[in-house]
């Protein structure tokens, strides 16, 4: 398995912690858009992730359109957890380097 | 806010892949909904922070696209372009020397822009170095006003906005001993010159302060061309002695290759003040002051002080100093002045060009992708998709550009040899340091990558906008006029060519009427036959008037006795040589005249030998010519010029009134002025543009002066003569270089090579302009009539008369290009006044060049035409209907 680069990471630990939509991972990871989607397209085409279209009916009590989420998948499960174990590592031989992305992801 | 995020995703989403295209705009648009639905609950519009991240669609778009098209289909991609424009060797040969011819155009003049007016000059933090301008009050702005003594001094000592400050005069040497006697370009430089500069010397030192005063050894700097000429680049030659202008000075130092400031001075000799000098020369103004900034002192500060200066200076010294100022230039706008106009304007013209090329190669791909219409089709059909087609023309053409980028480089490498190569009498400084440099290499891939996007993306765009598979499958698709929306794209392309060929036209006809003016304008003096070279009397060798009237005597007699020479004179101030004095009278009539005397002449002080007017061809309107009677001792006689005399004594007769310049002229002599004895003819001494100024003639043995021009008329061609005056002047004394050896053809030629040289440059852009508009007509043409064979065929055959057709074909090239025409002269009769300033005796908008623009695309258009126009009647009925 292919080790996660660290906004994967970052992306993944974000919906794994529930948060799934676009924007709601954005807010949360506080990367910008140009990065959040992209890394999510990727998950998604590494089946990493996997996306689905949230219900319509509830959407339109709203008065907006339906959002579109996504799920980590079993492989991106793991992967997620063999990266972080690689970062946290990383961490305990160079807490400094490392402090500012464990704040962001936790 | 809604509807900007909503149009900015319109916007990007044709670069998503098709096929996830409807998902991806369904994603973005339902979070911007969401959070437009969040804050219109909160009351609030769609805040800042969601438009901002709306941006982020652009980077996951070409995300998603790059995902897609990975690294082994570019491969493909460039494989099949390169195999299809291998398939058509012409297309690619045309395309690529098109191409090549305007982007190593376009480079060779940026570079010549570059080395002339960008690239920095060659010494540390040159925006610190500024010139300072001893200017009038009336006219601050004019560049290249001198200084005198007193005043240079007094900034020095005065002035707080500079680390140091320096002055320069450049002059000419004789270097003797060592080899043949040479003339060579000098700069006399006061102590802080280099530090001003910060160039330190190759070898040994430069010149500094301690060199300053008058009784300090006499030590010489050399520059490195003379260095290498001479002393063959022997680094040991510092500590010897060289002889300058008679006597021996030991070199201290070697500058290193690249510098030369002044511009072409090879011999660096200290500049030393007498104490009379200080005193009484604050009217002399002849010293080039440059300066170095202290940090943080800005260039305004700078000039206000020295303005404020200035203004205690005149208060202090209100004769000489009265209506004075002091202006600060860049050094570069010192050195490039007027030129730097040109220079932009050439690069605009080629610019020009490259636009055309653009859109002729444009027009060619276009054509080719038409051709291509059913091989795209079928490969749709197989399953490319229209981004695969779009990104294999854009491929395509990116390695063309890149190959015509490629073709273009070395053309520039050789036009720049030919630029860097051109004579240093043109007059454009720096114009020597042109070369192919990193930022030439990067620009010119710029222009290439621009020019393939330009050249490619329409016709890419083109054939994707409509791809009707199963229409163009089938080869009976050809309609009978072809598809009139793409017709109308080629027109407008070959509209935009011939205008801008006619704004280039213009332009070069422009400049042709300008050059034939300017030659036609009579000098005012004979000018064939006519040879000149100078001479100067070193000061140890010839320090008595005596002593250098005697020599010249002799070197005159002999001269004049060779069997070339018809007739032998002298002068000081050859006519085109930009060398004169310009004195004001100090006396007319026995009347003192001052400052404040309005009509107080200014005049342009030349000296003479006997029979100079007859040798020049010039002629005595009144009274005589001076002679071998105007010597030492007798009366001083003057000659005027018919301007002088209309400006001094408009109402009068000149002869006989006498005036003074009040300055000596030359060591010890009497004070310049004299009885006027003689009128003579106007000569345009400053060439053909500038009119003639009052000028005033006095003779050359009055004033022996330590520099002469000796002018020849001979019986043969000019240059026969050198040789033999050559050998004479050898015999009289070896050691005096006998230099500026020019005829005065040569000379007259010379002050028109700036304006010869821009006409000829854009002439060929013109040339080059209307061949590109002329092909691209005749392509737009013979594409027509081929898809309108059929219905020439059905005209035909219906009794339709071939001079019928031919008219057609005819009608729709004059159309084209007539649109062009009004277009391009509207273009350039706006554009007329940028350049007013590069034109002589024509107004921008002058009817003669516009006519004959017509003219000429008139018959271009009909020459471009005709080939197609003749096909079109020759097309048989029969074979034409039959065509499917």
């Amino acid at each position: 398995m292919r080790r996660l680069r660290i906004t994967a990471v970052n992306v993944l630990q974000a919906i794994a912690n529930g948060y799934e939509y676009g924007f709601d991972i954005i807010d949360q990871t506080g990367l910008p858009s140009g990065t959040v989607y992209p890394a999510l397209s990727r998950l998604e085409r590494d089946g990493l992730v996997r996306s689905a279209w949230e219900d319509e009916a509830a959407a339109h009590a709203e008065g907006r359109p339906a959002r579109r989420y996504y799920r980590v998948t079993a492989p991106g499960a793991r992967a997620l957890s063999e990266s972080a174990s690689f970062y946290r590592a990383l961490l305990a031989v160079r807490p400094r380097a490392a402090g500012k992305a464990t704040r962001s992801t936790r | 806010m809604k509807r900007l995020c909503d149009g900015w995703l319109r916007l990007v989403s044709p670069v998503v892949p098709h096929d996830i295209r409807r998902d991806w705009l369904r994603e973005w648009r339902a979070e911007i909904a969401f959070v437009a639905a969040q804050s219109s609950r909160a009351g609030l519009g769609l805040p800042v922070g969601a438009v901002w991240r709306a941006v982020g669609a652009l980077p996951h778009a070409v995300w998603l696209r790059c995902d897609r098209w990975r690294f082994d289909m570019i491969a493909q991609d460039v494989k099949y372009a390169v195999r299809s424009l291998w398939k058509r060797p012409g297309f690619a040969a045309v395309t690529l020397l098109t191409l090549g011819i305007g982007i190593g155009a376009n480079a060779a003049i940026f570079g010549a822009v570059r080395a002339v007016v960008l690239r920095p000059l060659p010494f540390p933090d040159p925006d610190s170095v500024v010139t300072l301008s001893t200017t009038t009050t009336t006219r601050p702005g004019l560049p290249g006003g001198s200084t005198s003594p007193p005043d240079f001094l007094d900034w020095r000592r005065d002035s707080r906005s500079f680390t140091e400050m320096a002055a320069s005069v450049a002059e000419a040497s004789a270097i003797t001993g060592d080899g043949p006697a040479e003339q060579v370009p000098n700069a006399h430089v006061t102590g802080g010159f280099f530090n001003v500069l910060g160039v330190p010397a190759l070898y040994g030192r430069t010149l500094q302060p301690g060199d300053d005063p008058i009784n300090a050894d006499d030590v010489a700097v050399l520059g490195h061309s003379l260095w290498m000429r001479r002393f063959n680049g022997r680094p040991g030659v510092v500590g010897t002695l060289v002889t300058v202008d008679g006597s021996p000075r030991r070199i201290v130092g070697v500058m290193p290759a690249g510098f030369s400031y002044p511009l072409r001075a090879e011999i660096y000799l200290p500049q030393r003040f007498a104490e009379k000098d200080i005193i009484g020369q604050r009217g002399a103004q002849y010293l080039d002051v440059i300066a170095r900034f202290k940090p943080g002192v800005t260039f305004t500060a700078a000039q206000s002080e020295m303005r404020t200066y200035a203004r205690t200076l005149a208060a202090q010294y209100p004769r000489t100093n009265g209506n004075r100022t002091v202006t600060l230039f860049g050094v570069r706008d010192a050195l490039v002045g007027s030129v730097r106009t040109a220079m932009f304007f050439l690069l605009g013209a080629v610019g020009f060009v490259l636009l055309i090329v653009c859109v002729n190669v444009a027009n060619l791909f276009l054509t080719r992708a038409l051709g291509r219409q059913r091989e795209f089709a079928v490969r749709a059909a197989l399953g490319a998709s229209r981004a695969r087609l779009v990104r294999g023309l854009l491929v395509e053409s990116a390695i063309v550009g890149g190959a015509g980028g490629a073709v273009g480089l070395l053309f520039a490498a050789w036009l720049t040899a030919i630029i860097a190569g051109l004579d240093q009498g043109l007059g454009i400084p720096l114009l020597d340091q042109t070369r192919v440099d990193g930022v030439v290499v990067v620009f010119t891939a710029g222009v290439s990558l621009l020019t393939a996007i330009m050249f490619g993306t329409l016709p890419a765009l083109h054939t994707s906008a409509k791809l009707d598979l199963a229409g163009r499958i089938r080869a009976d698709a050809v309609t009978t006029t072809g598809d009139p929306h793409k017709q109308r794209v080629r027109s407008a392309l070959v509209i935009l060519e011939t205008a801008i060929a006619v704004v280039l036209l213009v332009g070069a006809g422009l400049l042709a009427r300008s050059f034939a003016s300017m030659t036609s304008v009579p000098l005012g003096f004979a000018g064939d036959n006519l040879q000149t070279f100078s001479v100067s009397f070193p000061p140890p060798k010839y320090p008595s008037s005596g002593s250098r009237t005697t020599f010249a005597d002799t070197l005159l007699e002999r001269a004049a006795a060779l069997p070339q020479v018809e007739s032998a004179s002298a002068i000081f101030g050859l006519p085109l040589t930009d060398l004169s004095y310009a004195i004001s009278f100090a006396s007319l009539d026995g009347r003192r005249l001052t400052r404040e005397d309005a009509r107080r002449p200014m005049v342009q002080v030349r000296l003479v030998a006997p029979k100079y007017f007859s040798t020049m061809g010039i002629p005595i309107r009144r009274g005589r010519s001076l002679d071998a009677t105007d010597r030492a001792g007798a009366a001083l006689a003057v000659v005027i010029n018919e301007t002088a005399a209309k400006e001094i004594w408009p109402d009068a007769d000149p002869i006989g009134h006498e005036f003074s310049l009040g300055t000596p002229l030359g060591l010890q002599g009497p004070i310049a002025g004299g009885r006027v004895v003689g009128v003579a003819g106007d000569v345009r001494d400053f060439g053909p543009v500038t009119v003639s100024k009052p000028t005033v003639y006095l003779s050359f043995a009055q004033f022996p002066l330590n520099y002469l021009t000796v002018v020849l008329r001979t019986r043969g061609a000019p240059a026969t003569v050198v040789e033999p005056a050559r050998a004479l002047l050898k015999d009289l004394d070896p050691d005096l270089p006998m230099f500026e050896v020019r005829s005065m053809t040569q000379l007259s030629s010379n002050v028109v090579a700036q304006p010869r040289l821009y006409l000829l440059l854009l002439a060929l852009f013109a040339g080059a302009a209307m061949l590109l508009a002329a092909i691209g007509i005749y392509g737009v043409l013979s594409h027509t009539v081929s898809q309108r064979t059929r219905e020439i065929g059905i005209r035909l055959a219906l009794g339709a008369a071939p001079g019928q057709v031919v008219s057609s074909v005819v009608a729709q090239a004059s159309a084209l290009s007539f649109v062009g025409l009004v277009v391009g002269l509207l273009i350039a009769a706006a554009a007329g006044r940028f350049v007013q300033g590069l034109l002589f005796g024509v107004k921008p908008i002058d009817t003669v060049t516009y006519v004959a623009v017509a003219g000429g695309l008139a018959v271009v258009s009909l020459v471009a035409s005709w080939l197609p126009a003749r096909r079109a009647s020759r097309i048989d009925p029969v074979a034409a209907l039959k065509h499917d």
